[in-house]
């Protein structure tokens, strides 16, 4: 026996402690008072004819029941837990699998996590005396995994939750070599694991039916940019063919819906025309009758906006520019001489190329070494060949893109300016990109792409869609797995589709989002808001079949722990109450004193 | 006069001055006293003739039937005679118990008969016992006594345990009278009482049992958990009293003094149950005299 309350040692010390108050108080109990009498004749007739037991045997007895009914107390108090008297096994380390296929529903309701938890929790009951737990998880929710006695155990065994999203990884927490330890994972065999030798397997799979989303985006239909095209990949890994029903939900248009019959084991890509829903959240979903796996049936996806942008190029003649502007999506382009500028309206961005008109356009701007203006950052000098050392990593400027090998043969020095936020910097921190949010937006390369071999990377054109977005003031938007997401915005604030604020944290240069389900996120912060599209989107996920324990035929059925457990404590404390009732029937008996 | 002590006022002798004891046979007395006897002598009440012979008493002879038949013959009369009273005490611890005790009050009950036997020129022998003679006074007659049979009386003290066989057979192991004897005792004892009466028995005394009773000692007032003490032996009894033990002790109690009675009523003999809670004055002028032991 254990106590869960206090230390062995405690208990036992309570345990006579309170066996000794009672003898004491019995023995301090105040004696009868002595009262005389002219003669006890009469009373020793009238007890001759009752037969009665003795009374130091009736003392015994009552002191018997009232130790008795106090112990039981006491023992209550201390919570004992019954277990073997073995005391060879002193530790049992439990790894419990919390990846998303635990999420799946068995026959009887409940899911394979509530079957692992059980089992986890009669393991730990049912412990040997003394014993103490460690409890580990295989998507690290428990930081640092430490043995525990039996109700800490369990409390730990009750903080711990499915993980949707995340790479399962079997804890580095049994040690080799200790015999006295036995290491269990309670699992449903899907999730491949490294498991260490000498780790037992208990397994909590059972068959189900599922279909989910393996994939979905929404991406420009290479015949028509403009139009736009979300694409939903459905799984079926249920073990035969099922029909299912995929959805896509968004702003501005009524759902479409498609409705599939999969094989066994089989995916199905289809295609959903999206151009007349509003830019902004997609959520696709799959409905299947009986599918045991909620987590994968709905995926979120970002439609940006697909309005062409009009962009005006000035240059005396720049044909890579002209040719990397007029590859962009969604970008009529219109290319000027310097000398027929004029500023006008219905220009969505301006691209100037070794050129700046005198007075600053209404348009946002990109400019590559621009002349000499007022409104730019005045420039002093030229840097002479020089080349990126630093740049901005979680500005939208340079997202998706590296700066890395950026040589600039010939650039102009400009002044500090704090309009201006350096984007990119020689080594002697020299700027040679700036952006400013003050006015129209504008972006200032201080070079000529001539004189920079930017046009040669791979990035330019992510450079020129990233410069023309940011200038256009668009979202940008994020796919990401659920889990912990960093959104590249620092200090944003987070929320739902539900407008509620999300918990985050902070890091540099970033935003760190606790996702721990599908849905669609938008943070904000002052140089730009970003789109998050959280889903599971994962077939290993989805195909919750797929299990290692699925073909052994002696896979232990699901057994599941009786919805009342009688504690030792409760029958303890019955026990006490069925004593004094006892004690009161035979005080009334004159059976003790 | 009355002759007044600490134990009964004068007012009470005065009643008690019209009672005499009422014995249920002819007295056996020497004297002369004032109650029946079966000796011929010198009364008023008259009995029988018998033929004179020489010595007799010539102013008993019968004139008229010597002028009538011409033969000397004597009338003969009941004499009244003398009872000899033996008053016992019981002076053992178990009588000093009760408000007012028993002892205190069996004292006034044998100081009033005492007193009322000595008015009626009997003999009183006052005989204190516990687990024998206690104290004795010897034989006293006329009612000049009674200070002195009160002063015996008021000195007696409780002590020792009760045994009325021992004293009995001791007191009547000389040469005693017939006459009444008065026991008055709560009869608590451990030889119980018929080894005891049957010596009277043997001596065919008239015998009175005056039972002297406590109220607490037929219903006793007791806490749940007491050890009775013995008044007499000291023995210790450790007790749960409960509503049922107490019914057992009242219906044991009865059925002692429903024993007494019984064995008194089988040979003739007086019983009276003195209660102390009866005042005394009642128990003489009105208990007693119903019982038929005072007149």
């Amino acid at each position: 026996m254990r106590f869960a309350a206090l230390p062995t040692e405690f208990a036992v010390l309570l345990l006579a402690g309170v066996v000794a108050a009672v003898v004491l108080l019995y023995l301090l109990k105040p004696s009868p008072r002595r009262i005389p009498v002219s003669s006890t004749l009469i009373w020793r007739r009238v007890l001759r004819s009752r037969r009665r037991a003795p009374d130091r045997l009736r003392w015994w007895l009552s002191l018997l029941l009232a130790m008795l009914v106090a112990l039981c107390v006491a023992l209550a108090l201390t919570r004992p837990r019954l277990g073997s008297s073995s005391t060879a096994l002193h530790g049992l380390v439990l790894v419990l699998d919390n990846s998303v296929t635990l999420s799946a529903r068995t026959s009887d309701g409940r899911t394979r996590w509530d079957h692992a938890v059980e089992r986890a929790r009669g393991l730990i009951r049912t412990g040997p005396a003394g014993a103490r737990y460690l409890i580990a998880d295989t998507q690290r929710q428990i930081g640092s995994p430490h043995f525990e006695e039996v109700d800490p155990a369990l409390a730990t065994l009750e903080r711990l939750r499915v993980t949707l999203g995340g790479e399962p990884v079997f804890p580095q927490v049994v040690p080799r070599g200790d015999p006295d330890l036995r290491a269990v994972l309670i699992t449903d065999g899907v999730a491949r694991l490294e498991v260490p030798g000498g780790v037992e397997s208990l397994p909590v799979f059972q068959v189900a039916d599922n279909a989910g989303l393996t994939a979905f985006d929404v991406r420009a239909m290479p015949a028509d940019p403009v139009r736009q095209q979300a694409y939903v990949e459905v799984f079926n890994a249920s073990p035969g063919p099922r029909e299912v029903e995929v959805s896509v939900t968004g702003a501005g248009h009524p759902p479409l819906t498609h409705r599939l019959r999969l094989a066994a084991g089989a995916s199905a890509g289809e295609l959903f025309d999206v151009s007349t829903f509003d830019a902004g959240p997609l959520r696709a979903a799959v409905s299947m009758a009986g599918d045991a796996l909620s987590a994968d049936d709905v995926a979120f996806s970002f439609a940006p906006g697909h309005r062409v942008r009009r962009v005006v190029l000035v240059t005396s003649g720049n044909s890579t520019l002209e040719r990397s502007l007029r590859l962009l999506r969604r970008v009529q382009l219109t290319v000027v001489a310097p000398g027929r500028y004029a500023d006008r309206a219905g220009v969505d961005a301006w691209v100037f190329d070794r050129y700046a008109p005198p007075q600053p356009p209404a348009a946002p701007s990109l400019l590559f070494r621009p002349s000499r203006v007022d409104w730019l950052p005045a420039a002093h000098s030229d840097t002479g060949e020089t080349s990126v050392s630093a740049w901005v990593r979680g500005h939208p400027l340079t997202e998706g893109l590296s700066l890395q090998d950026v040589i600039v043969s010939n650039g102009r020095v400009v002044r500090d300016d704090s309009r201006f936020e350096v984007i990119c910097a020689d080594a002697q921190r020299r700027p040679l990109i700036l952006a400013s949010l003050h006015g129209p937006r504008r972006v200032d390369a201080t070079f000529a792409l001539e004189d920079s071999n930017l046009p040669q990377q791979a990035g330019f054109p992510v450079f020129l869609s990233n410069a023309l977005e940011w200038l256009a003031g668009e979202s940008r938007s994020v796919q990401a797995r659920v889990g912990l997401i960093e959104v590249p915005v620092p200090a944003a604030k987070v929320l739902d589709l539900r407008g509620h604020t999300v918990p985050t944290r902070r890091l540099p240069g970033a935003t760190l989002i606790d996702a721990w389900e599908p849905g669609f996120f938008t943070a904000t912060a002052p140089d730009g808001r970003v789109r998050v599209a959280v889903s599971v989107l994962d077939p290993v996920a989805t195909n919750i079949n797929a299990s290692r324990f699925a073909e052994t035929p002696a896979a232990p059925a699901l057994v599941s722990e009786p919805r009342w457990r009688v504690e030792v404590w409760t029958v303890l404390l019955l026990a006490a109450a069925l004593l004094l009732v006892l004690e009161w029937w035979t005080f009334n008996r004159r059976l003790t004193v | 006069m009355a002759a007044s002590s600490a134990l009964l006022d004068e007012s009470f002798l005065r009643k008690l001055q019209v009672l005499s004891l009422a014995p249920r046979r002819p007295a056996y007395g020497q004297l002369r006293g004032m109650h029946r006897s079966r000796r011929t002598g010198s009364g008023l009440v008259f009995t029988d003739f018998r033929p004179y012979s020489a010595g007799d008493d010539i102013r008993r002879i019968d004139w008229s039937i010597y002028l009538r038949l011409d033969r000397l013959v004597l009338k003969l009369f009941e004499e009244e005679a003398d009872v000899p009273i033996y008053l016992f005490l019981d002076a053992s611890l178990s009588m000093d118990f009760g408000t007012p005790t028993k002892l205190e009050y069996a004292r006034k009950a044998a100081a009033a008969l005492a007193y009322v036997a000595l008015l009626s020129h009997d003999r009183v022998s006052l005989v204190a016992f516990a687990d024998g003679i206690v104290q004795a006074l010897p034989t006293r007659r006329g009612k000049n006594q009674a200070p002195q049979a009160f002063r015996f009386l008021e000195s007696i003290r409780a002590s020792g345990q009760t045994s009325l066989h021992a004293t009995l057979r001791e007191f009547f192991g000389s040469p005693r009278t017939r006459g009444i004897a008065i026991v008055i005792s709560d009869f608590l004892d451990p030889d119980g009482i018929e080894p005891a009466f049957a010596v009277l028995r043997r001596f065919r005394h008239e015998v009175a049992a005056v039972h002297v009773v406590a109220a607490e000692e037929r219903d006793p007032p007791l806490p749940e958990e007491v050890v009775l003490i013995d008044a007499e032996d000291g023995t210790a009894n450790e007790l749960e009293v409960t509503p049922s033990l107490l019914e057992a002790y009242r219906e044991t109690f009865a059925r002692h003094v429903r024993d007494i009675e019984a064995y008194c009523r089988k040979y003739g003999w007086g019983y009276v149950q003195a209660a102390t809670e009866v005042p005394i004055e009642s128990l003489m002028l009105r208990v007693l005299r119903e019982q038929g032991l005072l007149r």
